[in-house]
Parts: structure tokens; C-alpha cells; sequence
């Protein structure tokens, strides 16, 4: 039975990281990024991509009622249904209702970060049915009982030792320590459910309204034995996934795979629209498509903020971030982790229950420049900071009492020159107290903060009686 | 006579009035006639970057007023702070106003110090001698707000007997980030790390950057590491005549 | 058609009522990324696919029809085929694969038997509808006369092509196939990368891959 551990806040995560945590990250964020680095090389008109990308991805946006519906009306034509699910909770009963009218006993899962954002698994459990990941990495941790720690590598951070002792304990055996070996494991235990399950639920990374098609990406193949092997196709899919056409396809094609692992394609990429027509060409009886709003409509209501549904779902931002490449996925507390969690997370769950994320960065601005859609990170993290600061049209502040009033004492000193001044006569007088080799350490809260991780220099404010003391002509003599 | 006015930033004024007095003597001795307002006081920036964008205002108020005295242009050794004022400024007032309009003066003449020489002065060598290895630093807000990708390399390739060594991680974030490192202290505390030992396997003896605050972090890290490579602003090294 | 989730999204994005095409250009019929991408010579785009195929960890080669036989069996000993599964194309039925399989003694199972029996078979021969070059991509369309098992189950898969298949690009075959129920690009071997960042090939897909290209 898999659990994600208790979210517990990511400055109190963030002080006692797992050891093993970045390194793992970081083995696979190097891999990811000179793998990159390579393909983006080998495209002349990559910036041109990205901003056609981004382009295309706003119009959707601005237009996702039009072309929604455009897909609902496709879908059914082509011979599949359709379910809009408001919240998390319809979604679940959707599919549990599926599941029940055709006798499920078992799902296999494909990933799909929808279906963890709405905690299926729990649901479908709960309801005595087995669920089963069927891709590799999130196999092992649902075997685990552990989270995710990178959106494209779940369970970078164990240990081929460790993966090998899951195995051992969970399916009853002696499991060895090789990758190759265990994948093979995998294989054979899952190719079992893959035949005998009745319904396959997948999620999906584009959504083609031009002819309601789903489009998924995958390298391992259990994507395609989760929408071909079962008779009942469920693909849970969030309503930002939705695309004009397949021209508009081709750039998102040539943008994912390169920015995500380095790959030019990943092994497989499905095209499927309905269910099958022949029984003889496999695949499954029925095709249910659950569009998934739970709040995302209400976050398009922020101009600023919705550019976020721009994302493709790469990762790439988190490859290059080093707050996200030294804390791990897990300081994130939800289902998407790195920049791109902390814009979407604060918007999706709201900025009271997320309300550090959109701190936890230095503004550094490593991601934009690798979004291939060109999602301005660094401002939308400034406008969630605002949300939380100040508060806006979309919620009220949520910082906390004593930070408010430091901003505001803060505010006043810094807008009177002469309070200013007088800080500035005063920091001195700490020097002799705190001093050692020309440095300050020790110094008592909130200076603390800083002092506990490095020495802070001597405040000595003296320019300005420099400049008024000493004529111009001395100036430009070596000591004074 | 070409004008200029100084703009200091508050923690260049709290912990380095010798970087300020090299960087008045670099830009005299180019022939600039220097003011210095002394009603600034700070940019607002780490008020803003909290989200704190109401109480920004008096202090981007405070400062605009203190450099609409003279319409020279406004020179400051601080990549972030330059683009705080050139890139924010204008937003924190509604359009049609006074204080708008005065936003959008400012920020049309606000300029990092490196990008001052090199693109407004046309200046690329300032005669300074400095015959160690050093290492460069590529702060975030100067390389990636200003976009000022190659200014401070061109002013250290023109240094007497400089060796220049690349940083493994040139661009990547030292972990200052403002209040970041006081709101996130561990997480602050690994990116530096990382930063200072970078810095040191790079085999340099110095390293340096252009940005103060950084210089702050960086600076505290290379000796809590217990190594004698010396952190300085750009500023200090350009201002280097004879060999040390 | 709407609901609420339809009435939501107007709301937000500050209509009042329902439009029923988008605002504002798709910017995606801008030229200039779309321009087709003009193939090489016939023999360049072939030897460009199959260099992909090879990055790719597959087996790539050209082939001629007499070829086949011998080809055949060495893929069988290499990879001890015992049971096999074919595409009953015109063309896979002109070249007399399945002949050819028995005469090796391979079991053949019919490409519309049921997953089960399809699963304990260890090779699947298909053609592609289309291929290409630039990412060593196989396109594959799926009927009852192509069902989609064959390039999925067994552990080995074997596409046997032709140079009329290759396509420029990705537009190209959107353009021709947009329309179908079903498309599958495969760019190799199935993979993962999830334990330890090991590259494994064949986690649930097949872990061979063998493309020939038809000469004639």
C-alpha cells in the first residue's frame, strides 16, 4: 500500500536533507543536461521553437474553452467518452464508477503525474481494487511507499541496493543488486498484470482538439501495454494539456524529449484517438478520457499566473535549479517538485497551504533560461511572493506576523534618509563585541541566521564622510 | 566633461567603503566628474523581492528623488541593484503619474559599473596591473537580468599579467539570493559551499565578481574554508596599479 | 456543448459568452519552422535512418529478398527464436516470411491470436508505414492486418521496410496520417534509465530491435 510521507514544510526538509538525496539528484540532473545541451546544439532554430512554443501554448490558454470543446466533440466521434471532473474527489469517483461497471480487479498505471496530483491509488485501494505503476520508477516506489524525487527519475535517490531489498521484501524473493537484473524482474512480474487486468488508466501529455487525440510519451513501453493490452482504456488527463493541432504538435514534439532527457524522440510516442476499431488490431474496447480541472480553471482567472499552464512537463528547469538539485524532490511536499512546483503548487493548492514555495529560490533565473516554452519563472515567483507579502485579487497575504513587521520597520528606515544614517552609526558599535580576524561571527538572532553559515565583515560605514572630508585632489592617492 | 552620479547601494556603504572610493578614483581618473547624492540610501530591493511591492514604494520614492537632482546618469557597482531600479522600478508606479514618469527617467539611466566603462565609455583597459590567477563569478542578476555576458571579461583580459582560469560552474547561483540566505540558511549554506569549492579546486588565487552581495558570501565562505584566495569586487581589482 | 468546468474557464478568462472559434491567430501557420524539410538524396536518407537505428542501439542493415532466408536464420539462432508472430501483409506475405519461419522450425502464431498467446512469443515482424531519418523513427500504423502486439510483446521485434516508406519529416506524416485511429512512433529499443541512471534496455517493450531495409 503506497503512502507519500507526511508533507513537513520545506525550510524544516531543507535544514536535514538525506544525505544521499543530491547526489542522486544531482547523477541524474548532469546526465539530463548535457544530454541537453547536445540535442539543443544540434537545432540551429531552437530559440525560434521556444518561442513559437510559447506562443501557441499562451493561445491555447487564452482559448481552452474553444478548444476543449473542440476535443470533448472529436473524442466522441471517434467512438471514445468523455468526463469532466471539477475536483479531485470527481475525478476519483469517475473512475471508481468505470471500474465497477466493468468488474475491475486490477489497474495497471502508467505514469501520470494527474492521477498522483488527485491520489488515485488511495482511491482505487480503498475501494479493493489493486493498482498497479508499471513504470519502472514508480514501481519501486510504490513498493517503497516513498514519494517521488525527480519528476522524470522518481526513484533516483535509492540505491541499486536498495531497490534490490524492496524487491526482496515486497515480491518474496532473492532479488540481486543488478539494475539489468531487476529490470527484468520488473518485466516479468508486470507482464503478468499487464495481460490480466481489466483496465489500464494512463495519463497524457498532449491532448490534440484538432482531431481528439491523446498523445503520449514514453520510453519504456508500459504506457503502450497500459492503453493496448486492457479492454478499458482510462487516460486521467489535466485540461491544460489540451493543443490546437498537429502542427502545433511538431514543435512540442521537437521541444519535450531534447529538453527533458536529451533524447531527440523518447522510444515511444502514442497517438490515440478512441478505442480501437477492429478486434483484430488489439487495443482496448473503450476509451475513457477524464479531463481533470481541479482548480485550474480558477487559476486561469490570474493573467500573470497562468502562464504556468504553458509547461510541458520536462523538467528541465529542475535540472538546472541548485536549490531543487541540492534538496531533492521531496522538499517540494506535492506531486510536481523544482521551479515549476513552486509556481503551480501555490497556485493550484493556494498560497496558504503553499506559502514558502514561492521563496524557496534565490531568483537566480537558471530556469528561464532553459524553459523550452519560455515560462518566465523568476516573475512568476515574485507574483506569488507579492500574494503572500500583500496579498491581490486572488487571496489574501498569508506571511507571517513578525516577517510583516520587519518588512514594515524596514520600509520606514530605509525611505528616511536620517533613520537610515543612525542604523548605519549604530551597526558599528557591534564590532569589537563579535569581532575576530576581521571578521563578525556569533552575532546574536536575526543576524544569527547568517552568522551560523559564514562571518559577516565589520560594518563600517565611512564613504560618505570621506566624501564630504576629503578634497578632491586627495582623493586619488592610495590610502587614506 | 562627462558627469556621473554614485549610487553606492547599502551594503557597498556598510562593509565596503574601499571598493566605493576605487571605484570614485577609476571613474575620475577616466575623466568623470562625479556627484554623490546623499539622501540614498537602498533600492528596495530586499524588500521587494519578498513581495513586499507597497512598501517598496517610499524607498524607490526616496531613491528616485535623491538622483532626479542631476539628469546625469546614475552609475552603481551592483548588478542586481541597477537592474532593481532599471527593470522594477517603472512597474511599482501606476501609469499617467508623476512618480511613473520619474520611474522610467531613472531607469533610462541607470547603469552597472562594468557596463558603464565598456559600453558608455568605450573604455576596456583602465591601466590596472594584476599578475595573479583569477577566477570570475558570474552573478545571476548581472548575467541574466542586465545580460551582461561578456563586459567583465573584457575589462580582466586588459589586466597586466592577469591569468584567467574558468570556474567549473561559472554561472550557477552561490546561494546569496538576498534574504534567501537568511529565510533558507541551510539551503543558502550547501550552495555556497559548493561555490567555495569550486573556486578552490579551480587552482586560482583569487576570484572575483560584481556584485557585493555575493562578495559578502562568498567572501565569509572561502575563509570559513580556511583558504587564503582572496574574494573582490571587480571594482578593487581594476583599481590595482602596482603588483601586491 | 458546455458545463460547468466550460462555464469556469469563460468566466476566468473574462468572456461572457460562448465563442465558438479561438481568438487571435494560431501562430503555428507561421512559415518559418514549418518549412518542409527537404529530403537528401534517396540513399543519404537511408543511410541516415539506419546510422539512427545504430545510435539507437538497434540493428539496422540493408537487405535484398534473396538475402532473406539467411538473414532470417541468423536472427533466430542469435536470438533463440522458438515462437513468432508476423504481420500478414501483402508484402511480409510476398517475401514468404512465414514460410521461411516454419522451414526454421519456429513456431508461428497468428498475429491475431490473444495477448496471451502473442506474449509467449519471442519475435514480431512488422513493416512501418512510415519512417524517419532523422530520428530513426518507425511509424506503425494499426488494423487487424497490423495489430499493434506484434511490435509490443514479443521481446525481439523485427520491422522489415522500404525506401518508399521514408518520409522528410514529422509534418509530412501528420499530414498523411493525422486521420488514423492509431499511430505508434518507436525510436528504438524500449529503455530506462530509472535504477541508478543504468540505461536497461527491453523494461516492458522489446529489448532488440532489427530493421532491414528492402533493396528491391
Amino acid at each position: 500500500m503506497s503512502e507519500t510521507p507526511t508533507y513537513i514544510g520545506f525550510e524544516e526538509y531543507s535544514e536535514h536533507v538525506p544525505v544521499s538525496i543530491p547526489s542522486a539528484v544531482q547523477q541524474a540532473t548532469n546526465r539530463f543536461v548535457s544530454g541537453r545541451a547536445a540535442r539543443v546544439a544540434e537545432l540551429p532554430q531552437w530559440e525560434e521553437l521556444r518561442q513559437i512554443g510559447s506562443d501557441i501554448r499562451l493561445h491555447t490558454i487564452e482559448n481552452m474553452d474553444v478548444y476543449l470543446a473542440q476535443l470533448e466533440e472529436k473524442v466522441i466521434a471517434a467512438g471514445g467518452h468523455v468526463h469532466w471532473a471539477e475536483t479531485a474527489e470527481d475525478a476519483n469517483r469517475i473512475v471508481l464508477q468505470l471500474a465497477k461497471e466493468h468488474n475491475v480487479k486490477t489497474a495497471v498505471k502508467s505514469k501520470s503525474m494527474a492521477t498522483e496530483e488527485i491520489g488515485l491509488n488511495h482511491a482505487l485501494e480503498h475501494a479493493g481494487i489493486q493498482a498497479i505503476e508499471t513504470d519502472l520508477g514508480e514501481y519501486i516506489i510504490q513498493l517503497a511507499g516513498t514519494g517521488p524525487s525527480h519528476i522524470i527519475v522518481p526513484a533516483v535517490h535509492l540505491k541499486k541496493e536498495e531497490v534490490a531489498a524492496i524487491f526482496s521484501e515486497k515480491l518474496d524473493m532473492n532479488a540481486p543488486t543488478d539494475p539489468i537484473e531487476l529490470a527484468r524482474i520488473a518485466r516479468e512480474v508486470l507482464r503478468e498484470k499487464f495481460l490480466t487486468a481489466e483496465m489500464g488508466i494512463t495519463g497524457g501529455n498532449f491532448l490534440v482538439a484538432e482531431t481528439g487525440t491523446l498523445v503520449m510519451v514514453t520510453n519504456e513501453g508500459n504506457g503502450r501495454m497500459c492503453s493496448t493490452m486492457p479492454d478499458l482504456h482510462v487516460a486521467v488527463v489535466g485540461i491544460d494539456k489540451v493543443i490546437p493541432d498537429w502542427e502545433s504538435l511538431t514543435v512540442f514534439l521537437k521541444l519535450l524529449a531534447r529538453s527533458a532527457t536529451g533524447q531527440k524522440l523518447s522510444t515511444y510516442t502514442q497517438f490515440i484517438t478512441g478505442p480501437r476499431r477492429e478486434e483484430g488490431e488489439f487495443g482496448p474496447k473503450e476509451f475513457h478520457l477524464v479531463l481533470l480541472d481541479n482548480a485550474r480553471s480558477n487559476v486561469l482567472k490570474d493573467p500573470i499566473g497562468r502562464e504556468v499552464f504553458k509547461c510541458i512537463r520536462c523538467g528541465a528547469c529542475a535540472n538546472v535549479c541548485p536549490v531543487y538539485k541540492n534538496v531533492g524532490g521531496f522538499a517540494y511536499g506535492s506531486f510536481i517538485s523544482g521551479p515549476i512546483g513552486a509556481i503551480l503548487s501555490p497556485q493550484m493548492l493556494g498560497t496558504q497551504a503553499a506559502r514558502e514555495l514561492p521563496y524557496a529560490s534565490t531568483l537566480c533565473g537558471a530556469c528561464a533560461d532553459v524553459c523550452p516554452v519560455k515560462i518566465p519563472i523568476p516573475k512568476l515567483l515574485l507574483h506569488l511572493r507579492r500574494r503572500v507579502a500583500q496579498g491581490d485579487a486572488f487571496a489574501l497575504p498569508t506571511i507571517s506576523a513578525p516577517i510583516h513587521a520587519t518588512a514594515t520597520l524596514a520600509s520606514l528606515a530605509l525611505a528616511q534618509n536620517w533613520i537610515y544614517r543612525l542604523g548605519a552609526h549604530l551597526l558599528p558599535i557591534l564590532n569589537p563585541f563579535f569581532r575576530k580576524n576581521n571578521w563578525l561571527s556569533g552575532l546574536p538572532y536575526p543576524i544569527s541566521r547568517w552568522t551560523k553559515v559564514r562571518p559577516l565583515p565589520p560594518f563600517s560605514a565611512s564613504f560618505r564622510n570621506w566624501w564630504k572630508n576629503v578634497p578632491l585632489k586627495k582623493r586619488n592617492l592610495r590610502d587614506d | 566633461m562627462t558627469k556621473a552620479q554614485l549610487f553606492i547601494t547599502c551594503l557597498g556603504d556598510q562593509f565596503y567603503t574601499s571598493t566605493l572610493q576605487n571605484m570614485t578614483r577609476i571613474l575620475e581618473r577616466l575623466g568623470v566628474e562625479l556627484v554623490f547624492p546623499p539622501e540614498q540610501t537602498c533600492c528596495g530591493q530586499p524588500l521587494y523581492n519578498n513581495g513586499f511591492e507597497d512598501k517598496t514604494r517610499p524607498v524607490a520614492l526616496n531613491f528616485m528623488r535623491a538622483f532626479a537632482k542631476s539628469d546625469a546618469p546614475i552609475i552603481g557597482p551592483s548588478g542586481s541593484c541597477v537592474s532593481m531600479v532599471k527593470h522594477h522600478y517603472p512597474s511599482l508606479f501606476k501609469e499617467g503619474t508623476s512618480e511613473h514618469a520619474l520611474a522610467v527617467d531613472i531607469a533610462s539611466r541607470i547603469y552597472e559599473f562594468t557596463e558603464y566603462l565598456v559600453n558608455g565609455l568605450k573604455v576596456t583597459d583602465v591601466g590596472a596591473v594584476y599578475p595573479h590567477k583569477v577566477t570570475y563569478h558570474a552573478t545571476c542578476h548581472y548575467l541574466r537580468e542586465m545580460g551582461l555576458k561578456k563586459e567583465a571579461k573584457t575589462l580582466l583580459n586588459s589586466v597586466k599579467g592577469l591569468e584567467f582560469i574558468s570556474l567549473k560552474e561559472e554561472e550557477t547561483c552561490c546561494g546569496f539570493g538576498g534574504s534567501f540566505s537568511v529565510t533558507f540558511p541551510e539551503v543558502s549554506r550547501v550552495m555556497m559551499e559548493n561555490k567555495v569549492n569550486d573556486i578552490i579546486a579551480s587552482g586560482a588565487d583569487t576570484v572575483v565578481m560584481c556584485e557585493p552581495g555575493c562578495l559578502v558570501n562568498i567572501a565569509g565562505g572561502l575563509y570559513k574554508a580556511g583558504s587564503k584566495i582572496r574574494a573582490m569586487h571587480i571594482v578593487d581589482l581594476l583599481a590595482t596599479k602596482e603588483s601586491s | 456543448m458546455t458545463n460547468s468546468i466550460l462555464e469556469n474557464i469563460r468566466r476566468s478568462l473574462g468572456r461572457t459568452t460562448q465563442i465558438s472559434s479561438p481568438q487571435g491567430t494560431l501562430l503555428s501557420l507561421r512559415p518559418t519552422i514549418y518549412e518542409p524539410r527537404l529530403p537528401e538524396s534517396a540513399d543519404a536518407e537511408i543511410a541516415r535512418f539506419l546510422d539512427e537505428i545504430k545510435k539507437l542501439s538497434g540493428v539496422g542493415q540493408k537487405l535484398s529478398p534473396t538475402d532473406i532466408d539467411s538473414a532470417l536464420k541468423k536472427l533466430i539462432e542469435d536470438q533463440n527464436i522458438r515462437k513468432a508472430t508476423v504481420w500478414e501483409t501483402p508484402h511480409l506475405t510476398q517475401l514468404g516470411i512465414a514460410e521461411i519461419l516454419n522451414s526454421l522450425g519456429v513456431d508461428l502464431v497468428s498475429p491475431n491470436a490473444s495477448k496471451h498467446d502473442m506474449a509467449l512469443c519471442d519475435l514480431g515482424i512488422t513493416e512501418a508505414d512510415y519512417l524517419l531519418p532523422e530520428t530513426g523513427t518507425l511509424v506503425l500504423r494499426s488494423s487487424t492486418e497490423k495489430p499493434r502486439a506484434v511490435s509490443l510483446l514479443p521481446r525481439v521485434h523485427l520491422a522489415i521496410v522500404r525506401p518508399e516508406m521514408l518520409r522528410a519529416d514529422m509534418h509530412q506524416v501528420f499530414e498523411e496520417a493525422k486521420a488514423s485511429n492509431y499511430l505508434v512512433f518507436i525510436t528504438g529499443p524500449s529503455r530506462t534509465a530509472d535504477i541508478e541512471l543504468t540505461v536497461t534496455l527491453g523494461v516492458h517493450g522489446p529489448k532488440n530491435l532489427y530493421v532491414w531495409m528492402m533493396d528491391k
